[in-house]
């Protein structure tokens, strides 16, 4: 009888102490680290210099943003790389966007950001100079990400991505210091944050 | 007994000799055309200490005897007598050696008019400032002038009010020079040997030349040949193994007047850059030959033929990118020009001449493969020009002078580049009328109107005026409208980079372009409807002048002029289609608009009668007025080399490329009186300029992207000997400074020249 009263009373005060504790403690909120992704190679396709016509083909570098890995063309990937051209997972309803703003000041998805998946004919991330995510400096040669531009992908699994390119060149140097005759360029380096909880907050 | 005999001899001789040269010394007096006195004339005999002259230009001082007198002054032509031709004279007249503001100039008004007269900011450069840069070529020569810069871009390039040289007319001896490469007008062309005078005039001119007169005019006026026969040689060596052997023949009699000039020169380049394949100036030879020749047939009748041939050749070597393949390059470039010009002065109050000028430019560029010759490459340009025109200058008094010119035009171009034979023609019409309504006020007002079969119509008005406050103080102001035609890369280029897979179109050519494309599958996207494409305006201007000139003393003075240029519908190129490679196919579509604003001064004083010094300052803002609105709504970025991204301010735009906010020269001039020799020493001063983005945002908007300013410093001594043989030798860019982001400078250059007039050697 006593071992009963006891047990009861036990299981009471647990109660009300873990239900305490559930009340008073808030959730930790643990901040989103970004994912770096250092000199993943994609090389575009050898041309003939007179006749254009590619005398070597090269494949797209597909990769998943949710595993942060390389994958093959067969398995889940979010975005495909070659030369300067970015595709997205059209099959899996992949879409992107870009937004003009400071990586680590973007809290939100924008709400003009207009979302788009790859077509036959267009690209998501639209390829030539100034259009998508780079500038072609014709002084100097070179492919810069164009500062401030960021891109916002939806991945195949329906998380938020937004994403910032560093470099275009092996080593990720300084734009001074590239020497458009010799630094290997298809060398993307790129870090972005993944919200796992689908929510458009970053 | 018998030596003071002796002495009583000697005395009364001597008392007669002093006797005589005191009568040869008498009260001479030192003039100049217009009979006023020159105060800071200078009397010297032989080589003994020279003697200044009194404010009525009288000489009061005894001279010693000697065989011969020299007679100079700081602005006029010094003149040197035997003694006995001393003794003869009473007034000795001096000839104005050109000074600033009495130089006539013919290409602001296309009729003679003083600089002093003029209600615009002109510029006149004589042939011994010329002579004192030690230049070859025009770019040389102008790159010492305050508020004008030297740009290497596809040829040496002028720079003036911040604008590029596509919107700056060359003219020689009037007639526009034409053979542009991407716009620039290669001042390398342009041989020195024979410049009589340069006229520099600023600010939009389109109201009489019509396009390209957007920024100014520079008119080369070549030596009309004053003497009855002239033969000189001349030689010059400079580093880099550069000869330049010239000749100037002239022959003058009553009706004929004929001047000739040939000149060679071969250089072998300079490298700043030794460690890669290929040189940064690569050798080259090039000839200039001239003929100008004028017949006078009555008093009211002259016609004269200005004939011009340039031929040049290079070669070099560079290396194919990636693979490392060596290519080695032939280059030629040729230029004929035949202007005739026929002068009918039937009375004081009116001039008619008929003018043609027919100009061809071609080039020729040949890249192969070095190993076994094949071709790599091959482009070809021609380009050919006519035009006639005809003015009528109507004097109705003394305070009214109209011109009236009418003009038809023909352009034809057929390159690698364009397709079949290209071919413009255009009409245009200009009025101006100069009012002097007081001694005080001038004022010229023009208008100008083009017809052109590409892209229709276009009105150019001008109006200037000056206001003389008094003998010492004038203002002028001027505002004028410009434009510039586009040229045929904009309007016809048909080019395909194979290896990159971008196509290029000229706006005419945009819309059968694409269709093209869209054929053979390649277009993914179209951009821009089609049927708007092909609308290509010209680029326009609007621009205000303002300055003053002032005498604060009889020996100095400072002209000032404040400028804004307001350009808008500047071409550039957009992409048209996406092409399924995920390359761009481009065509040209006006889309900048650009302010450049800014103030130069320029100080002259002469200190001594021997010592001239004068200073210039110039100051330049730029800016694109786009890339400021984009500022503004905060869409331009900027990322540090910690990759830190933060947003442009104003504050941090520079301005457009290759502009320098501050550049001046000081120039010293000093007539050695003892040796004779004229020294010249100049510092010319380029203030730090934007060369490249290095931060990604294709603006200036960083001090990494800025090259620092430097200064040059420049030397030359020059003698003329009394038969006219003249010496130079000098040295630019004495310190040897290197700026590896202005390619057109080789360094520390050595000079050492001389002329020999043949003609009177013999004599």
């Amino acid at each position: 009888m006593k071992t009963t009263v006891y047990s009861v009373l036990f299981f009471l005060l647990s109660f009300t102490l873990l239900s305490c504790g559930n009340d008073d403690t808030p959730e930790p909120v643990i901040p989103l680290e970004a994912t770096l992704i250092q000199d993943l190679a994609a090389p575009n396709d050898v041309i003939d210099r007179t006749t254009g016509q590619v005398t070597q083909a090269r494949p797209f570098i597909f990769f998943s943003l949710e595993t942060q890995s390389i994958v093959t063309e067969a398995q889940d990937w979010d975005i495909a790389f070659k030369g300067t051209t970015i595709r997205v997972n059209s099959a899996k309803n992949v879409t992107a966007a870009l937004a003009n703003g400071i990586f680590e000041e973007l809290k939100e998805v924008p709400a003009s950001a207009q979302f788009a998946t790859d077509t036959p004919t267009t690209f998501a991330i639209p390829t030539g100079s100034g259009a998508g995510w780079y500038n072609y400096n014709s002084a100097t040669f070179t492919v810069t990400p164009i500062p401030g531009r960021i891109l916002l992908f939806k991945t195949s699994k329906g998380n938020y991505v937004k994403m910032e390119i560093m470099s275009y060149y092996k080593g990720n140097p300084p734009v001074a210091q590239i020497n458009p005759m010799t630094t290997p360029s298809a060398h993307y380096t790129f870090r972005y944050i993944l919200q796992p909880n689908g929510s458009q907050k970053f | 007994m018998f030596r003071i005999s002796l002495i009583k001899i000697i005395f009364p001789f001597s008392l007669l000799a002093c006797c005589s040269a005191w009568a040869q010394d008498g009260r001479k007096r030192i003039l100049d055309s217009s009979g006023n006195p020159i105060a800071h004339a200078v009397i010297q005999v032989d080589g003994l200490k020279p003697f200044q002259v009194s404010l009525t230009g009288e000489l009061e001082a005894e001279l010693p005897s000697g065989k011969s007198v020299i007679v100079f002054a700081m602005g006029f032509d010094s003149h040197r007598f035997t003694w006995q031709e001393w003794g003869r004279l009473e007034e000795i007249i001096l000839k104005e050696k050109t000074g600033a503001l009495q130089e006539v100039v013919v290409a602001a008004t296309r009729t003679d008019r003083t600089v002093e007269d003029l209600p615009l900011p002109v510029t006149v450069l004589t042939s011994e400032q010329v002579q004192e840069t030690g230049g070859l070529r025009l770019s040389e020569v102008l790159r010492e002038q305050t508020g004008l810069q030297i740009s290497s871009d596809h040829g040496a390039g002028l720079q003036m009010q911040g604008l590029d040289s596509d919107y700056i007319l060359i003219l020689l001896d009037g007639e526009p020079l034409i053979g542009r490469t991407a716009g620039t007008f290669d001042l390398d062309r342009i041989a020195v040997s024979n410049i009589e005078r340069i006229e520099i005039l600023r600010g939009p001119s389109s109201a009489i030349y019509g396009s390209e007169a957007m920024a100014g005019v520079v008119n080369i006026i070549t030596k009309a040949n004053k003497e009855t026969k002239k033969v000189d040689l001349g030689l010059r060596h400079r580093s880099f193994n550069t000869w330049n052997p010239y000749a100037e023949l002239g022959f003058n009699s009553e009706k004929w007047r004929v001047s000739g000039m040939y000149d060679y020169l071969r250089s072998e380049g300079f490298d700043l850059t030794p460690e890669t394949v290929g040189q940064t100036q690569n050798p080259f030879a090039a000839q200039t030959a001239q003929l100008k020749v004028t017949r006078a047939f009555s008093p009211k009748w002259e016609l004269s033929l200005f004939s011009r041939g340039y031929l040049e050749t290079s070669s070099g070597q560079m290396q194919s990118g990636v693979s490392e393949t060596l290519l080695g390059m032939e280059n030629f470039r040729r230029d004929f020009n035949l202007n005739p010009t026929l002068r009918f002065k039937p009375s004081e109050k009116w001039l008619f001449t008929l003018r043609g000028m027919s100009s061809q430019f071609s080039t020729e560029s040949d890249t192969r493969f070095m190993a076994d010759g094949t071709s790599f490459d091959f482009q070809e340009f021609r380009q050919f020009y006519h035009r006639t025109e005809q003015q009528t200058d109507f004097q109705l008094d003394s305070k009214n002078l109209f011109t009236l010119g009418v003009g038809h035009l023909l352009e034809t171009v057929e390159a690698t580049r364009y397709d079949e034979v290209n071919r413009f023609d255009a009409g245009y019409f200009f009025v101006q009328h100069q009012w002097d309504p007081s001694p005080k006020i001038n004022i010229v007002t023009g208008l100008r109107g083009d017809l052109h079969s590409q892209f229709g119509g276009r009105l150019s008005p001008k109006v200037a005026g000056q206001f003389k406050f008094s003998d010492k103080f004038s203002w002028q102001a001027s505002l004028g409208a410009g434009f510039k035609a586009p040229d045929f890369r904009q309007m016809l280029l048909n080019f395909n980079n194979a290896a990159s897979g971008y196509y290029v179109f000229g706006a005419n050519l945009a819309e059968e372009g694409i269709a093209r494309l869209q054929q053979e599958g390649l277009v993914a996207r179209v951009l821009i409807e089609p049927e708007t494409l092909g609308n290509l305006q010209a680029e326009s201007s609007w621009a205000l002048n303002t300055g003053f000139r002032w005498n604060p003393s009889a020996k100095a003075l400072l002209v000032v002029n404040a400028y804004r240029n307001q350009i808008e519908n500047l071409i550039e190129t957009a992409p048209i289609a996406q092409l399924v490679t995920g390359q761009n196919a481009f065509s040209y579509f006006n889309v900048r608009s650009v302010i450049t604003q800014g103030v130069e001064a320029d100080l002259s004083m002469t200190l001594s009668n021997t010592l001239r010094v004068s200073v210039g300052y110039a100051f330049l803002d730029t800016r694109d007025t786009q890339v400021l609105d984009r500022i503004d709504a905060g869409e331009l970025f900027k990322r540090n080399a910690q990759n830190i991204t933060s947003r442009v301010t104003r504050s941090d735009y520079g301005g457009l490329f290759n502009r320098s906010r501050h550049s001046g020269n000081v120039k010293i001039n000093y007539s050695e009186p003892i040796t004779g020799i004229d020294w010249s020493l100049r510092g010319i001063y380029r203030g730090k300029f934007g060369f490249a983005d290095l931060n990604g945002n294709l603006i200036l908007d960083d001090p990494s992207e800025y090259a620092s300013g430097w200064l040059s410093v420049n030397l030359t001594a020059t003698k003329t000997f009394s038969n006219g043989l003249f010496f130079e030798a000098g040295a630019t860019n004495l310190l040897n400074t290197l700026t590896p982001a202005q390619p057109n400078n080789p360094g520390r250059v050595l000079f050492l020249g001389t002329r020999i007039p043949f003609a009177n050697l013999i004599n």
